[in-house]
């Protein structure tokens, strides 16, 4: 790995008391190229805070030793402007509402897809450097998020909101598995749950898939039988 | 019947039994004192009568009451030993006013001088009977009256100011929510031992009650919090294990089919978590729901769920069916009683929304035959046969109807229909 790729590396703080999640989402991260860090309590969540900056932080907000809402205070007493994701267990609103109010910039609920939490991070980090990041482009296919739009080589393609929101979420989780459960949490939220059939998905993604392949994209999606899509490179 | 009122209703009665019975006895009192002060009269009347009869012999009369009221009549001396002093009321003619009118009669008999008996009528004024009890029945009831309203006065007065504290536990207990706290500010001691007692009552119930309520809800936020995490590692474990092998079309299916079943349970920990939640009545707030707006909303949303399934949805609206309910539990009724409609139709069926002021229902193809109304909504009771099925989301439906003022029913036309109605009161 050269010295360049080592400083441009994105620096993740984990605050998580459980161990088994804790180690599950370093590993992934760290598989998205992302230099790791973890806390699993309160006081050396905060210790790491003060003596380093952080590009995201995710926060657990019910610590053995203390609630987590506070280290958001601690922020921004500190002047900092590390980016946070919230992460609870509580499918609370108002725990959601207070969060956001203290200055964090996304809240997610446990349990939740690795694949999900890899486009939150994405999406919290490209809000945070938005001059550079309003775009993204693999290989020549060209997204601009803020109009919703996608270009390939230039030439517009018309897609629906769904076969984009897919489109989006699939690039932010290149070359890995995406289960079905996952784009149908992410794309239709609360309306579908874990016990509906996720086969409806499929003619969102046949439909996208055919209009990437009459415009050439260099990109494609795969299905992965049984689990899901898999967005890859040409 | 307000508390002012029925007292004020048992104080007049009392009042008005009462007076009335004091007026009688008072009556009878007032009646017989003047009569025997009549009596007295008379008999004075009749001394001086007597004594004036023996200086002057013209005053004997025959038959009639002159205007000295009295008639003295001579009569032999066996029938004079007879007569003793009576008083009696009668009636007497007078000429005068041509009517008769009730006085006090006495008749008595004396021995003058000459050794001669004679019989004496005398009789008194009139007594007016009638404008007596006029006059006694007219003040009676201006007594009656001024006690009336004085109590009133007093009952309000005295009433508003001793039920002060009652009022105002009164007022928390029809504001209390469960998920809010009453602070001890709100019980102010007060001068009566009973007031006290009663708000130590209702702090004491009010704080058991969110307590439990609280345990409740953290065991709930617990069992959640314990029972996804696990499911959710394992299900995130085995999608990265499927990106970093390269593995075989069977391995594949056989870690796919592994996260569906992981995928269930937690579907299902989730509605039994929403059931229980829903029945610990944690969704609160409240407001004016219009259906239409969440029937639109929710068809919107699972356009692609049942466009998948080839069903073809028909909306028939004659009126909005506004109810006041919590918006989260309004959306999850809508949305149960949608994928009930989807889950249960076949390839290409059909779902009939109908949406009256007053009800709506949604109505599906499917089975040809009526599933048992009394187990329709019960947990678990499922179509063995389908497995999209949790067998949880009727129950859903039932609870949230249950927990906010609706009533749902079932009925078979040859399609399934459910209906929701406002609970009649």
């Amino acid at each position: 790995m050269t010295k360049k790729n080592n400083i441009n590396r994105m620096k993740i703080l984990i605050i998580e008391d459980e161990p088994e999640l804790k180690e599950l989402v370093k590993n992934f991260l760290e598989s998205e190229n992302y230099r790791v860090e973890v806390a699993d309590s309160y006081h050396s969540g905060l210790d790491k805070i003060i003596t380093y900056d952080y590009d995201c932080i995710l926060l657990d907000i019910m610590l053995p030793d203390g609630n987590g809402l506070m280290l958001l205070k601690e922020l921004e007493k500190l002047d900092k402007k590390d980016s946070v994701i919230i992460i609870s267990a509580k499918d609370s609103i108002d725990d959601k509402v207070k969060g956001l109010e203290l200055g964090a910039d996304d809240y997610l609920t446990k349990p939740f897809h690795m694949a999900e939490l890899n486009a939150r991070i994405k999406s919290v980090l490209r809000r945070k450097h938005s001059e550079e990041h309003r775009f993204t482009e693999i290989k020549n296919v060209k997204i601009n998020f803020d109009e919703r739009l996608v270009f390939v080589n230039g030439q517009k393609v018309e897609l629906n909101r769904k076969e984009f929101d897919i489109l989006v979420f699939l690039t932010m989780n290149t070359n890995r598995v995406v289960s079905k459960s996952a784009i149908a949490e992410n794309i239709w939220g609360d309306y579908i749950d874990q016990s509906d059939d996720f086969d409806f998905i499929y003619s969102q993604v046949k439909n996208l898939r055919k209009k990437l392949r009459i415009y050439q994209a260099e990109i494609e999606i795969n299905t992965i039988y049984g689990i899901g899509y898999k967005l890859l490179l040409k | 019947m307000k508390l002012i009122n029925y007292t004020l209703g048992f104080y007049a009665t009392i009042l008005f039994v009462t007076v009335s019975l004091w007026g009688v006895l008072f009556y009878s009192q007032l009646l017989w004192q003047v009569r025997s002060s009549i009596d007295e009269g008379l008999a004075d009347y009749k001394i001086i009568i007597i004594d004036n009869l023996k200086n002057d012999s013209t005053i004997i009369q025959s038959s009639n009451f002159g205007k000295n009221k009295y008639i003295v009549k001579q009569i032999d001396e066996n029938y004079a030993l007879k007569i003793t002093d009576t008083y009696r009321d009668t009636l007497i003619y007078s000429t005068l006013k041509q009517s008769k009118y009730r006085a006090r009669l006495l008749t008595t008999a004396f021995l003058d001088e000459n050794g001669r008996f004679y019989e004496m009528k005398v009789i008194s004024q009139e007594i007016n009977r009638g404008k007596l009890i006029r006059k006694f029945l007219f003040s009676l009831l201006g007594m009656l009256l001024f006690l009336l309203i004085g109590t009133a006065l007093v009952n309000n007065f005295a009433l508003k100011k001793t039920w002060k504290p009652f009022y105002r536990v009164l007022n928390l207990l029809n504001g209390f929510r469960l998920d809010q706290k009453l602070p001890d500010k709100n019980f102010p001691a007060s001068q009566i031992h009973e007031f006290n007692l009663l708000n130590n009552s209702v702090k004491k119930l009010v704080n058991t009650n969110r307590e439990i309520y609280e345990s409740q809800k953290h065991f709930i936020e617990n069992v959640s919090h314990e029972m996804q995490t696990p499911l959710a590692i394992g299900m995130n474990k085995l999608e990265m294990l499927v990106d970093s092998e390269e593995l075989s079309e069977p391995q594949l299916q056989t870690i796919g089919d592994i996260i569906d079943t992981f995928k269930r349970l937690s579907g299902l920990n989730k509605s039994l978590l929403l059931l229980s939640k829903i029945k610990n009545k944690q969704f609160l707030s409240e407001e004016n729901i219009d259906f239409d707006d969440v029937f639109i909303r929710t068809i919107n949303n699972l356009t692609d769920y049942i466009d998948f399934w080839g069903i073809n949805v028909a909306y028939n609206k004659s009126g909005n069916f506004v109810h006041k309910m919590n918006p989260d539990l309004a959306g999850i009724l809508m949305m149960n009683l949608v994928k009930n409609a989807v889950t249960h139709n076949c390839q290409n069926g059909k779902i009939i929304i109908r949406m009256t002021s007053a009800s709506f229902s949604i109505g599906n193809t499917g089975k040809k035959e009526a599933i048992p109304s009394d187990r329709i909504f019960q947990r678990f009771n499922k179509d063995a046969e389908n497995k999209r099925s949790t067998g949880l989301g009727l129950a859903i439906v039932k609870a949230v109807t249950n927990a906010s003022g609706l009533d749902i029913n079932y009925s078979f036309n040859g399609k399934h229909i459910f209906s929701v109605t406002k609970t009649m009161n």
